[in-house]
């Protein structure tokens, strides 16, 4: 009977270990949420074509710019975001494989080749059914359109600087 | 100072390096996801991994009337099986419906609750593996006592 007990005990404590161990887990995945990231992260970088609604008919962002039989991916930004954003793209020349376009909110001083759209009333990010920050405000991320004008992936991406290899892969799973 | 026998030491030994290695594995997969939003991913496929494999466990120890071998690493296993496709996704291969194989490694994003759901069947799967081992360690004890 007392080993009995003893065991249960034991089970309970492993139990209860994991149950607080994995909540503190849980929870810091909730603090490290940044006002840029996507209220549900399952939105965000899912890394799969055609989630959700899409494909979906993509809007010109530039008279040229999504351009038949050539794939585009529209980056969204901030200004303080956008320095950042432009040396990278400068170094990952992704404008090889496809039309690269940034869109901010505000006035940027420039971004080497790639084209900038400064639109204020945030048109553009709506028309692409860019989802809303946790912190509201103008979206952090980018869309992805196929060369036959489709929007094929969208998400979030504060981070997107730091990896635009998932671009790149996006891209090529066209 | 006394000899102690070599098992008394090895034992315990044996036990704490599968635990270190099923942990150190499990802190290699959490780096090898990219960006603090990459948590969210980690967990999912931690827990959903985690609970099946303890469904696998239970219905082990159920029949062999005995706690399964190594326990932690049975989880880890299954962990990799569910993350597999984000492996893939970092050598270059986007994620597609297909890969749901992998213990619904697409899907499981997205049910609602999304990880606390998944946090939540985690700990009941757990809960289930633990009885099952207490009930079959209870059940070695009533037979033996009987029998003694």
């Amino acid at each position: 009977m007392t080993r009995r007990w003893a065991t249960g005990q034991r089970l309970v404590a492993v139990w209860l270990v994991a149950a607080i161990g994995f909540a503190v887990l849980l929870l810091m995945a909730e603090i490290s949420r940044t006002p840029l990231d996507d209220p549900d992260q399952a939105y965000q970088r899912p890394g799969i074509l055609d989630l959700g609604a899409l494909p979906a008919p993509a809007p010109p962002v530039t008279a040229d710019i999504p351009a038949p039989g050539r794939p585009a991916v529209v980056f969204f930004t901030r200004p303080g975001e956008a320095a950042a954003l432009c040396s990278a793209l400068a170094a990952a020349r992704l404008d090889a494989d496809a039309d690269v376009v940034v869109v901010s909110p505000g006035e940027l001083p420039g971004c080497d080749d790639v084209p900038v759209v400064t639109e204020a009333t945030r048109q553009l990010a709506m028309s692409y059914r860019m989802r809303e920050p946790a912190g509201g405000g103008a979206p952090v991320g980018y869309a992805v359109v196929d060369a036959v004008g489709q929007i094929r992936y969208r998400t979030l991406d504060p981070t997107a600087t730091d990896e635009l290899s998932e671009v790149r892969t996006i891209l090529e799973a066209l | 100072m006394t000899d102690r026998p070599v098992t008394q030491c090895s034992s315990p030994l044996r036990l704490c390096l599968w635990c270190v290695l099923a942990v150190l594995v499990e802190i290699g997969l959490y780096f090898s996801y990219r960006g603090h939003d990459a948590r969210f991913h980690f967990l999912t496929h931690l827990f959903v991994g985690a609970s099946v494999a303890f469904v696998v466990m239970a219905a082990v120890a159920w029949r062999r009337r005995r706690p399964v071998p190594y326990p932690l690493v049975w989880p880890v296993a299954a962990h990799v099986v569910a993350m597999f496709p984000d492996l893939l996704f970092t050598a270059g291969t986007a994620h597609a419906c297909w890969m749901d194989v992998f213990l619904g490694h697409v899907s499981t994003h997205f049910v609602p609750g999304r990880n606390l759901t998944w946090y939540v069947v985690f700990l009941g799967t757990l809960a289930l593996y633990l009885a099952t081992v207490q009930r079959a360690t209870r059940s070695d004890w009533t037979s033996r006592t009987s029998r003694g």
